[in-house]
């Protein structure tokens, strides 16, 4: 128990540390020095020091968001099993409660956004209802097949200990369909190139970015946060499956998970450089694809794998 | 049962005596209000305790010493019971402030006696227990929300979305009587009891009229096209009964239908599953194309009664295949999103009347910016949003959840129903994606934002305390069924216990250790959360914070008419969903190098509408036109007709 605190307090400490090594990667492919690794920790020390302005249009919404997103964001780690150790809490069904949770964080983001008034910010919140249906969908299609593996609904059933082993040995390479799906997921949720440019300078195309435009602050600070955190927990959830090894010593598998996280974030760094954003009505295409493999994922292990 | 009996007489007393009072508009609301505020306090409290208690009752009358009038109240019957009674209890509560037109005292005093009159049918309707019962119930509870509906009948589309209803509800009691006709052909008994004598395919042929009888009251994908028209037309504490409880008998007939056949045919789990499917993603599209707050939130109810039907396919195709456990997530998750969707549904009908008798509009792109003048509605309006959504911690989320388990129970099953189950779990992810952007559309729309319109100058909510009682008694429902869910799973599934499926009677507990770690999840929610409140507070201590415009990205001049409005807001998704929900548009574009007036105008159609009158309604027109020469006008052939039939009735009966 106080070893799992320690893992999720430590995943929210490094959650920014990480985010970074995707501009570092981005900066090498651009032939730039890039932003110290410890940038983001400098951004969110520079915005908690700040006061902040509040738009007369908004309501009592609008402080609400950025709460709600990251309260959201820090409990759905709570529920992840970091390099392999048991989750804080878990139980039969969470990984259910935590979709929806991630939901809630985004109804509070949309919200937000669209009580700025700001028509940008409403173009912004239209495609972030849009794209993640088709996300859910593809996560449940993802789910269904673990269910079909383990027998069960809890994340720590997946992702703790020998299990990620186990769900190889029974379902084979069709699970590295369920692995790109969900860096597909993981590239939509979190508002990465090709869905959505965190680093373009128009605000007609972006998704996330343009959402919380109207923020400053403290409360800005805590929408970075949580959009950390959300990073990260899709990334540990690909980093388990891409690497499901498990030795045994704590010290040992929080060194591979975190160089196999690692490894994850540059190659949303690679794939940041090598690619242009999508045109906004080829976007649910390409999300679509991630719904299509996890199908034929789930379809390939139960006809073939038995 | 005579508490049940006298609580009934109570409301039907009042609901007459409001008739001679009308001139004194107060005491005939008061009376009105509070006649059926008693009744429903005493029928709640009896319906209650039979629920907890799991006991049930029955009573029977003689009816013109022919027919025998039998009522019963089992499990089921008083779950539902307790649904109605606690809506219709804040409906006239929140009836009290909303009718205002003390000029129209007699047909409010009129809205009153149907108000009255419909909830003693509802509550009826759930405990008849013969078909003779039943029918005359259920015809009574269809007439007098028919009037409910057209209270405004001065505005002729109020008058054509009653006739639609009308129409509706008779030809689904048409179904309903030719599967009741099958029923008494095959046992030649009126009671309810003996139908388990029926064949195999009589009783397919039963449940298959009785569904589309009951669903096109439930509001059934395609047989909902009278409810968008119908909710937008009644009175709100009217539409919030029709839409929170009313509806839900269509749900409580399929379900009584099925239980009485004792027939466990995986068959109608599929139809009800698959239906379930449809209206659940169907309804949702529709209701983000909505401009009008009311004609979203009847839509929503289709997708609402889609997801029941979803968990009630998944319990029956459980019972279908000896599964209990999948079985009983099902049923109690279809039950408890009837108990669900009737709270916030209601909720959001109040709120939505509270908008509409303040700003006299319900159009969404002429509003905006209502949170600011109306706090309790607005806020509330929120918690019904998160709750309809099946977000947690709100109790929409909890029946989904238990569905959802349901399905992944089912995903054991062999290919078919594995396909079955996979569809109804993808859905349903996606039905609760789709609401989450209809309802952040409604928030963003009309409570959000800056307002569109003069409209919303005047709009305030001071005073009117009945109708925001009801509304922050609701939202606290939605949230305290949303943490602590146990005690509405255990009456749920003490309702499904009644339906005797086969399975004898499963121990709970394990139900309730499950649902209960929602109550801890919660807890460990707002405890977080209260941390980072706490974090905020201790962040912005001593800063300054100041308020200016909103960034206009460079623009210095923005105004409210530039908004992103609720059409571009739904346009997108709408867009990959243009095979089932066709956009309409009309427009004069600019033309020449001085354009002058140009307009544009969209609205999304729904398929069922669109095609009711050319695949349905056009044939049946052309083939009686062909038989119009029958109706001559000539009486000399009209008594030739008749004693043509009396002959041919001789020779043949």
């Amino acid at each position: 128990m106080i070893q799992s605190l320690i893992f999720w307090l430590l995943a929210i400490l490094v959650a920014p540390f990480f985010a970074a090594v995707i501009l570092k990667v981005k900066a090498f492919f651009g032939g730039k020095k890039g932003p110290p690794l410890l940038i983001h920790y400098y951004t969110l020390h520079k915005l908690f020091q700040k006061g902040s302005v509040y738009s007369t249009s908004t309501t009592f919404i609008f402080k609400l968001g950025p709460m709600v997103s990251l309260c959201t964001a820090v409990t759905t780690l709570m529920f992840l099993p970091i390099a392999g150790n048991q989750p804080v809490c878990s139980f039969s069904g969470d990984i259910i409660m935590i979709l929806y949770l991630l939901g809630l964080g985004r109804f509070f983001t949309i919200a937000a956004a669209m009580d700025t008034a700001s028509p940008f910010e409403g173009m912004g919140a239209a495609r972030e209802a849009y794209f993640p249906i088709i996300c859910e969908a593809a996560m449940f299609m993802i789910l269904i097949l673990l269910f079909k593996l383990t027998g069960d609904l809890e994340l720590s059933a997946f992702l703790a200990g020998d299990q990620p082993i186990r769900i190889w040995q029974a379902a084979g390479s069709p699970l590295l369909f369920v692995v790109i799906a969900l860096f597909i997921i993981l590239l939509t949720e979190n508002a990465r190139v090709p869905v959505d440019d965190p680093a373009t300078h128009l605000e007609l195309t972006m998704i996330h970015e343009v959402m919380v435009l109207d923020h400053s602050g403290p409360d800005f600070g805590f929408i970075e946060l949580g959009a950390f955190c959300k990073l990260f927990f899709y990334a540990a959830l690909i980093a388990r499956l891409a690497c499901p090894f498990h030795v045994g010593q704590p010290l040992l598998d929080a060194g591979l998970f975190g160089v196999t996280l690692l490894l994850v974030y540059a190659a949303v760094g690679v794939t940041e450089s090598i690619m242009a954003r999508y045109r906004m009505d080829k976007v649910p295409k390409f999300v679509l694809t991630s719904f299509a493999l996890a199908f034929f994922a789930t379809i390939i292990t139960l006809e073939f794998a038995k | 049962m005579h508490l049940f009996l006298t609580a009934l007489l109570i409301i039907l007393s009042g609901g007459i005596l409001v008739l001679p009072l009308n001139r004194q508009f107060t005491l005939m609301k008061t009376i009105g209000a509070v006649s059926i505020v008693a009744g429903c306090l005493m029928g709640l409290y009896d319906a209650g305790t039979k629920l907890i208690r799991g006991t049930s009752a029955e009573i029977s009358f003689q009816y013109l010493k022919q027919f025998n009038l039998s009522l019963q109240m089992d499990g089921l019957s008083a779950f539902f019971l307790v649904v109605i009674f606690s809506v219709s209890l804040l409906a006239a509560i929140y009836s009290f402030h909303y009718m205002h037109q003390s000029k129209r005292c007699l047909a409010t005093a009129v809205n009153y006696l149907f108000f009255s009159l419909l909830v003693i049918s509802m509550a009826l309707v759930v405990t008849a227990a013969d078909i003779l019962t039943f029918m005359l119930c259920w015809e009574v509870m269809s007439l007098s929300s028919f009037f409910l509906v057209i209270f405004n009948y001065q505005a002729p589309e109020n008058r054509k979305a009653g006739y639609l209803y009308f129409v509706f509800s008779h030809i689904g009691a048409m179904f309903l009587l030719t599967a009741f006709g099958i029923l008494y052909a095959g046992t030649g008994s009126f009671g309810f009891g003996d139908m388990t004598a029926l064949s195999n395919t009589a009783k397919i042929l039963v449940f298959i009229f009785a569904f589309i009888g009951f669903g096109s009251k439930a509001g059934v994908f395609p047989l909902h096209v009278w409810l968008p028209h119908a909710h937008p037309a009644a009175p709100s504490h009217i539409s919030a009964v029709m839409s929170g409880v009313m509806i839900k008998t269509g749900i409580y007939g399929i379900l009584r239908i099925y239980t009485l056949l004792n027939f466990h045919t995986p068959l109608f789990g599929e139809i009800v599953l698959i239906a379930g499917i449809v209206s659940g993603i169907l309804g949702v599209v529709y209701a983000l194309g909505q401009q009008d707050i009311k004609r979203l939130l009847a839509y929503s109810s289709v997708e609402n009664i889609g997801i029941i039907l979803i968990g009630m396919g998944i319990g029956m195709i459980g019972v279908a295949y000896g599964k209990p456990v999948m079985a009983v997530f099902g049923f109690a998750g279809g039950l408890l999103h009837v108990l669900n969707h009737a709270f916030f549904k209601t909720l959001l009908f109040m709120g939505a009347g509270m908008v509409q008798h303040q700003t006299g509009t319900l159009a969404m792109d002429s509003l905006g910016g209502l949170l600011k003048k109306m706090k309790i509605t607005g806020t509330t309006f929120l918690v019904g949003s998160l709750a309809i959504s099946g977000l947690p911690p709100f109790n929409g989320f909890v029946g989904e959840f238990l569905i959802y388990f349901g399905g992944f129970n089912g995903s054991g099953l062999g290919k078919t129903h594995f396909a079955i189950s996979v569809l109804a779990i993808i859905s349903l992810a996606v039905i609760g994606g789709l609401a989450m952007a209809c309802f952040t559309k409604v928030m963003g729309v009309a409570f959000q934002g800056e307002p569109r319109s003069s409209v919303v100058e005047n709009a305030d909510e001071t005073g009117l305390m009945t109708m925001k009682i009801p509304m922050l008694v609701l939202s606290g429902a939605c949230l305290l069924i949303g943490i602590f869910p146990n005690l509405f799973i255990m009456i749920a599934i003490k309702a499904t216990a009644s339906l005797g499926l086969g399975y004898g009677r499963l121990p709970v507990e394990p139900f309730l250790e499950l649902t209960g770690k929602i109550t801890r999840f919660s807890a460990l929610f707002l405890a977080l959360f209260t941390l980072i409140l706490c974090l905020r507070a201790w962040l912005y201590r001593g800063k300054s914070v100041t308020h200016a415009g909103t960034w206009g990205c460079g623009f210095t001049r923005p105004t409210a008419k530039m908004q992103y409005t609720g059409s571009s807001y739904a346009a997108s998704i709408l867009e990959f969903f243009r095979i089932v929900a066709p956009l309409h548009e009309v427009q004069s574009k600019p033309t020449r190098r001085f354009p002058g007036k140009s307009h544009y105008a969209s609205r999304v159609n729904d398929v069922a509408e669109l095609y009711l009158n050319t695949v349905i309604v056009n044939p049946f027109l052309s083939i009686f036109d062909k038989l119009r020469w029958i109706q001559h006008g000539d009486i000399h052939l009209y008594i030739g007709y008749i004693l043509l039939a009396i002959v041919v009735l001789l020779f043949f009966v």
